[in-house]
């Protein structure tokens, strides 16, 4: 008799128990439940290895199919399974393999190898508020696992899929931990965010900010992509969702202990004159600043940059505690050091996990937790800028300087002052600036699904989590540190705090059954999420002029979801699956508060049709094809339908009769309604040569309507002259492909590749009052720009001057192509060149392994990006030989240019570079000991080394290709080459 | 029918979910927590409010946003580049004969100082936008402080009685704006507290905004305060008085018609209304402006304070920005030695108005010229080119405001002496009912008080090529000159052509056109009932 046919009696047998037994004797009977309900029958013994490799595996599920009968492997791959009898059929499952049934027979004790080819059917897929399977897919969703991960210097978790999805772009600068700007698609939005939303194991977070999660916790990505999957997440699914599922406890004991240390060095600079060579070029073309001349030969950029050691421990334990509770338990010590002088990026984090279930599987439990603490020194990567600029034939040191022994420029009257205007002493500025802050991160969620008893076709799940972070930030400089004028001998001293809370709930019911060739998935569900925000800042308590004390705390944002999903499967060949989901946010007043959203995917899997199934070539061909319509509201003001005013802070008064006021001003108003985000998409997956090769191809367009952007309203009818607004549309058209080969696939010999490749295409359809948009503001004037948005171009297209060239192909100073032919060289002869996005980017990675050895490498390209090189357009001109009252130095670049006045040339194309590039991301070989010791049953320990940022090829003429702040290279922080070596311990 | 029940259950446990559920979804009604944040509805409750928001509308001739003085709600370009004192400052003066900014590359200081501005100009977007945002202020003071809400929010007879002042300075303000846009653009968006917020506007040429700010200055001169019967910083019928005679003295170059006798007869009512020269020329430009003797020539401050009013305005601007690249003089000046390193220069024609000897000890010749050449043939080289030294961040009983970059020192937007010289003018350009003798003793009075030598002049000496010069003399860099060039005939067309002017560097002849300014480009776009100005 079973437990769910029957469920009365086992209960009250349960509470018998209960009653007449101590508590952990209950807790064992949770656990042995299946012995209450199960006919005593056989016990079939065996081990689990896998195919290729001959290893044992560990933890892998197994089920006795149609029952909830269970059990999992230990360690050494070793399962015995109590009450069975022959014809049972036992289902064996493991993230990343396929899924393989085994019909008992006669023999009791089994060996079963599980097969890990590149793309598995059966592999589980978690999608938004549940999981599917390869083979149910039907929409644009790729799941990326421990094995597939970008492998190398890894820090932030985003970098471990960096190149190795069609169509996600991840840019990391080289500041230690920083963040990432994480593209899928390219972004659907003009003015409001273009981030993925990420869910950590059913939390969604606020931003994209990883650099606090250990990317060792990580068990694997899911990246949704089309709108079938992300209308699940309707109000925030636009720009795609990335998924990730942390390593959960396990009933086997394990221990992996991680280690890696890294020594990071930035090679490249940017020319510019060394001592001895501006010297000559100040007597040439300055000469009356030639008695400024110094005698040294210092390079400022080696003065300011340094070479790191970065090491990282991780520790994590997995097994089962009170015998009854799944645990894993992780700590990583991070000590990162920067590039630039005095940068540190220290991280300890704890993860702790624990995965219980009771009442035969019915209750699961799933709880987890992490801590993290980041603690930071800030380098100004604007001293980059500072150490091109400074001057050459000055030492960095200068014994008789008042400023801390630091040389600074003084004036020439005698008994000079320090000069007010001018480039810095860069290692001064980096020494002498202690801007430090303490970042405290916990996050995490509880989760329970209950399969009823009484109706076991339905799970109810309920999900609570929370984000908090506590950053308490402090700055200092010493009252010889001429940082800021106004503050000379007064140095500066303050500290700040800021926080965030982030908190969800959320509630689904599931049901699941089969009727006949029809299977079906139905799911309901709610979601709620808040979001507060707070901080201050103290200003410099040293400066009783500064701004003070301020503080501010964010407006409340409140996100309210209702959501529905049905897949219906028809003989395993025909899948439909329809999403629906209704959102309110806070950020609209109630009038347009209310959104919805939802989309509809069929996929046909054509290689299980008879006139393909016994094809030898073709062994998995499924078509898809989806609609589906997101919401964004998210990145613009959430306040905007309130009738708000606000005051002026301390500075921002106004004085009657001498007498401050507090002046009141009313704040902008306008009201919003969301922006919609339709995704067209035909896709196919193919599987060739039993699914040795196999990939996937999609086409898709995208279309934005009312996109939320700040642009201009009618001067006096606002309280502004631009507030955000629903306006135009954006157009993103694109074509991904993706190929996985298992090249060799032998026992001592694998090979594997991906590649993966993307077009992508970004338009403004529509721009509401057909006016232009000028952005992207550069340094070398105040609010000056190159870019601008407009009707029937992509966002950001530069917006420039095209440079005139001389007979020998020199280009002209301040001369340029008169487009519109008037005579006159003005904004109407702008031109629009290019763009920062790429036309096509692609990724390349190798895994090959033989025996124990085992190398990978990752390559990286990107074709038709445009950059505009502000640090040549700013600074490689003779004029800025005088830098105000002293001298600077300048680029070499200026050799090439002849160019002299910043303000003639800056808006000119020259400066405008193609940045396609090709890039090895890193590679790394390794060697594996089985057993070393042989004391334990089992074991390994893994020894590699490797290289981060091996190479990098393009025309580009800036340092990093890459590293442009939506298209515009100024001062940002240079990734170091890494040298890395490590070992990985398992027991 | 086994499964008909299953089903009922599901939908029953649904429908109790979803009811527990749906209240939160009051939760979407959030409030801002902010501590400088309020709803409307709260700020009300509180009597004072009426004040602050008044405070508001003079606020934004001299802040940019509420957040300090890089904050600004005038979005599309820097912070600075959008503080009306200093915009007016730049159309007025910069575009003129008296004045060079180093930076070029500060976007639009190059295209206004060189005369070749076009409608993309930012300096154009952010007096465009401020000064609307000055109406929009003003008319939402309006709305929020009829009869009737006023009766709602229970306020007291007392602060009613105050309201009704306050509102005829909130349409004093406003009428300030519109003057303004009718000066540079010839247009404005014309909206008044009867029109809803983000209504689209239409559109006032410069004969309507003339009828409009004259028939608004005329219907609130009862409710304004008296003249130097209000608080410093607060505008009096005196400002009323003065945006009329300008109007007025402007009319022919504004609607066609000479009105020279209303001019005259409101610089009378100014003359009349108790104001007096202060005793230095120079405290009209001291940090303590607000309390020396400037306190009773300055009809109309723009308030700036290094405490409680940072702002990049005007005042700061001219005090750092006079600072000589060679000189260093900025401590003297209440700023930092360096300033902005040189930042503004001195075109010769200026300074030729002040070469004959007599002007050698006047106290408005503050030009520093030792070691340096007159000429500037490099607008980048801040060596080259005399410097003024006329703003200051000192006060007039010594020591220096509270911050070295932002000045305590007050915008003179409206002072006596103009009035004064607009007398004289007035009268020469055929206004009736000036009294000869007044007006000789009034242009003297200027000499006196400059201690010029030349201080007896008769009414035969004073001319119109004589006010056109003294006016410089007297109200350099205080933001008149291209009014003053466009009313004289010399601004446009070829017979004055100074350093730069129409970027040569000798100056060249400017089209008539460019006696206003194009409607910016962005503001054009968004409302199509403006239409652009000729020639742009």
């Amino acid at each position: 008799m079973n437990l769910l046919l029957n469920p009365k009696s086992n209960l009250q047998l349960l509470f018998n128990k209960l009653y007449m037994k101590k508590f952990k004797l209950f807790l064992i009977g949770i656990l042995l439940t299946s012995s209450f309900t199960m006919f005593a029958q056989q016990t079939i013994k065996g081990v689990v290895k896998e195919k290729t490799t001959g290893q044992p595996l560990p933890g892998v599920s197994i089920i006795v199919k149609g029952t909830t009968t269970g059990t999992q492997t230990d360690f050494d791959g070793n399962f015995s399974l109590d009450k069975v009898k022959t014809g049972d059929i036992l289902l064996f499952q493991y993230l990343g393999f396929a899924n393989k049934e085994i019909t008992i027979g006669t023999n009791f004790n089994i060996t079963v190898q599980l097969d890990e080819s590149a793309e598995q059917l059966d592999e589980i897929i978690v999608v938004g508020y549940g999981t599917t399977t390869v083979k149910d897919a039907t929409g644009s969703v790729e799941a990326i696992t421990a094995k597939e991960m970008t492998k190398g210097n890894i820090v932030t978790a985003e970098n471990l899929i960096s190149g190795r999805v069609a169509g996600v772009n991840i840019t990391t600068s080289g500041a230690p931990g920083s963040g990432s700007e994480i593209r899928i698609r390219g972004g659907s939005s003009l003015g409001a965010s273009n981030d993925p939303l990420i869910v950590i194991d059913g939390l969604p977070l606020s931003g994209v900010d990883l650099n606090s999660i250990n990317p060792n916790d990580i068990e694997s990505f899911s990246v949704l992509k089309d709108a079938s999957a992300t209308a699940i997440y309707g109000a925030r699914g636009a720009n795609g969702v990335i998924i990730i599922t942390t390593k959960k406890g396990r009933t086997e004991y394990s221990l992996d202990y991680d280690y890696q240390v890294g020594f990071g060095e930035i090679k490249d600079r940017i020319s510019v004159f060394d001592g001895d060579s501006f010297r000559q070029l100040v007597n040439q073309r300055m000469p009356s600043m030639a008695n400024l001349l110094g005698s040294a030969n210092t390079n400022w950029q080696d003065e300011v940059l340094q070479e790191s050691v970065s090491t990282q421990h991780n520790l994590s334990v997995r097994g089962q505690i009170f015998g009854f509770i799944p645990t894993r338990l992780s700590v990583n010590f991070s000590e990162i050091e920067g590039n630039i002088l005095t940068s540190q990026f220290d991280r300890n984090t704890v993860s702790l996990s624990m995965n219980p279930s009771f009442f035969d599987d019915h209750l699961k439990v799933s709880l987890n937790y992490n801590r993290a603490f980041v603690i930071e020194r800030f380098a100004d990567a604007g001293q980059i800028n500072a150490a091109l600029r400074y001057d050459p034939t000055q030492p960095v040191y200068d014994s008789t300087s008042p400023f801390g022994s630091f040389y600074q420029h003084i004036t020439r009257t005698p008994g000079g002052v320090l000069v007010d205007n001018g480039t810095r002493n860069p290692v001064a500025a980096l020494l002498q600036n202690d801007n430090r802050s303490n970042r405290f991160r916990q996050f995490g969620n509880l989760k329970i699904d209950y399969k009823l008893h009484f109706l076991p076709e339905v799970t109810a799940s309920v999900s609570a989590g929370f984000d908090q972070s506590v950053q308490d930030g402090t700055f200092f400089s010493p009252l010889t540190s001429p940082a800021n004028y106004t503050d000379l001998f007064i140095g500066g001293e303050g500290e700040y705090t800021n926080e965030s809370l982030n908190e969800n709930f959320n509630a689904t019911l599931n049901y699941i059954n089969t009727f006949g060739k029809w299977k079906t998935d139905v799911m309901v569900g709610y979601d709620y999420q808040s979001f507060d925000g707070n901080g201050n800042s103290s200003g410099n308590i040293r400066n009783p002029n500064d701004v003070g004390f301020t503080s501010y705390v964010n407006t409340p944002v409140v996100l309210v979801g209702f959501l529905a999903r049905t897949n219906l499967t028809f003989n395993e060949k025909y899948l439909l699956t329809l999403n629906y989901r209704r959102d309110g946010t806070s950020r609209f007043g109630p009038a347009n508060r209310w959104g919805n959203f939802g989309g509809a995917a069929l996929a046909w899997r054509m290689s299980d049709e008879d006139f393909l199934k016994d094809s030898k070539v073709i062994s998995e061909l499924k078509l898809r094809a989806s609609y589906g319509v997101n919401g964004q509201q998210d990145g613009i003001p959430g306040d905007l339908y309130l009738d708000r005013y606000r005051f002026g802070n301390q500075n921002s008064q106004y004085l009657f009769g001498g007498t401050p006021i507090q002046s009141t001003i009313p704040s902008p108003r306008s009201s919003l309604k969301w922006e919609n985000t339709a995704t067209f998409e035909l896709g196919v997956d193919y599987g060739l040569f039993d699914n040795r090769i196999s990939g996937s191809l999609n086409v898709y367009q995208k279309n934005s309507t009312d996109l939320l952007a700040n642009v201009a309203v009618a001067d006096g009818s606002n309280f502004t002259n631009r507030v955000t607004q629903n306006i135009g549309d954006l157009r993103v058209n694109g074509v991904e492909f993706a190929v996985n080969s298992d090249i060799i696939k032998t026992e001592d010999l694998n090979w594997n590749i991906n590649f993966n490749s993307a077009f992508l295409k970004r338009e403004i359809v529509d721009l509401g009052a057909d006016q232009d948009i000028l952005i992207g503001g550069i340094a070398g004037g105040t609010g000056r720009t190159v870019q601008l948005y407009r009707e029937g171009f992509a966002p950001f297209s530069f917006f420039q001057y095209k440079q005139l060239y001389d007979a020998y192909g020199a280009p002209i100073e301040g001369a340029y192509v008169d487009l519109n032919g008037d005579g006159n060289i003005d904004s109407s002869d702008l031109a629009i060149i290019g763009n920062p996005l790429p036309d096509f980017t692609f990724g390349f990675q190798s895994n090959f392994n033989y025996k124990n050895f085992d190398f990978a490498f990752n390559l990286r390209a990107s074709v038709g990006n445009y950059l505009y090189n502000n640090v040549n357009s700013s600074l490689a001109q003779y004029d800025l030989i005088q830098d105000n009252a002293v001298l600077g130095n300048i680029p070499t670049s200026v050799l090439n240019t002849n160019f002299n006045t910043t303000s003639d040339v800056i808006v000119s194309d020259i400066y405008l570079e193609n940045a396609s590039f090709l890039r090895m991301d890193n590679i790394t070989l390794g060697y594996t000991f089985d057993r070393p010791i042989k004391k334990f049953a089992s074991n390994s320990i893994r020894l590699w080394a490797g290289m981060q940022n091996v190479f990098t090829i393009t025309n580009y003429t800036g340092l990093d290709p890459e590293l442009g702040t939506g298209g515009i290279d100024n001062t940002n922080y240079p990734r170091p080459r890494t040298i890395l070596v490590g070992a990985n311990i398992k027991f | 029918m086994k499964k008909i029940i299953k089903i009922e259950k599901i939908v029953m446990l649904f429908l109790i979910l979803m009811v527990g559920l749906a209240s939160c979804t009051k939760d979407l009604d959030i409030t801002p927590q902010d501590d400088q944040d309020l709803l409307g509805e709260d700020f009300f409750t509180n009597d004072v409010a009426y004040k602050e928001l008044l405070a508001g509308v003079y606020a934004n001739l001299s802040l940019t946003g509420v957040d300090g003085p890089g904050s600004s709600f005038i979005q599309g370009l820097d912070a600075g580049t959008s503080q009306f004192g200093r915009v007016l400052l730049y159309l007025q003066t910069l575009s003129a004969d008296q004045m060079i900014w180093s930076y070029e590359n500060d976007p639009g200081t190059r295209e206004i100082q060189r005369n070749i501005w076009n409608a993309d100009d930012p300096i154009l977007l952010g007096m465009f936008g401020r000064t609307h945002a000055t109406i929009a202020f003003a008319n939402n003071f309006l709305r929020e402080t009829t009869a009737d809400k006023l009766a709602e929010k229970n306020v007291s007879d007392a602060t009613k009685n105050e309201i009704v002042t306050y509102r005829a300075e909130a349409r004093l303000l406003r009428a300030l704006s519109y003057y303004y846009m009718m000066d540079l653009f010839g247009q404005a968006n014309f909206t008044t507290e009867n029109d809803a917020i983000n209504a689209q506007p239409i559109a006032y040429n410069r004969q309507q905004l003339f009828d409009y700010i004259e028939s608004e200055l005329l219907a609130i001169e009862g409710d304004l305060s008296e003249p130097m019967a209000v608080e410093h910083g607060r505008a009096s019928k005196g400002v009323a008085w003065m945006i009329l005679a300008k109007i007025y003295l402007n009319a022919e170059v504004y609607i066609g018609e000479p009105k020279y006798t209303e001019a005259l007869d409101n610089c009378k009512k100014i003359i009349a209304g108790g104001y007096s020269l202060a005793t230095n020329y120079l405290h009209n430009f001291m940090a303590d402006n607000n309390t020396n003797s400037a306190a009773n020539e300055i009809i109309f401050p723009l308030i700036s304070d290094g405490t409680y009013v940072q702002n990049y305005g005007p005042t700061t601007v001219m005090i750092n920005g006079s600072v000589g690249s060679i000189e260093t003089n900025g401590a003297a000046l209440g700023v930092s030695a360096g300033g902005w390193g040189g930042a503004l220069r001195l075109r010769k024609e200026f300074v030729e108005l002040f070469d004959a000897s007599i002007f050698n000890a006047d106290t408005r010749n503050t030009i520093i010229s030792e070691g340096r050449s007159r000429e500037i043939t490099d607008i980048s080289d801040q060596d080259q080119g005399f410097i003024l030294e006329k703003y200051s961040n000192a006060n007039s009983t010594g020591g220096f405001g509270v911050d070295q970059t932002f000045v305590d020192t007050d915008f003179p937007l409206f002072r006596l002496a103009d009035v004064y010289l607009m007398y004289a003018e007035a009268h020469l350009r055929g206004g009736s009912g000036a009294n000869p003798t007044d007006l000789v003793n009034y242009i003297n009075q200027l000499r006196t008080r400059a201690n010029n030598p030349q201080d007896n002049l008769t009414i035969s000496d004073i001319t119109l090529d004589f006010i056109i010069d003294e006016r410089a003399r007297e109200l350099h860099w205080e933001a008149h000159r291209r009014q003053d060039l466009i009313r004289f005939g010399r601004y446009t067309g070829g017979n004055y052509n100074w350093v730069w002017k129409g970027n040569g560097t000798n100056g060249i002849s400017l089209p008539d056109f460019r006696k206003i300014y194009p409607i910016p480009a962005a503001s054009l776009a968004i409302n199509p009932s403006l239409t652009q100005n000729d020639g742009y």
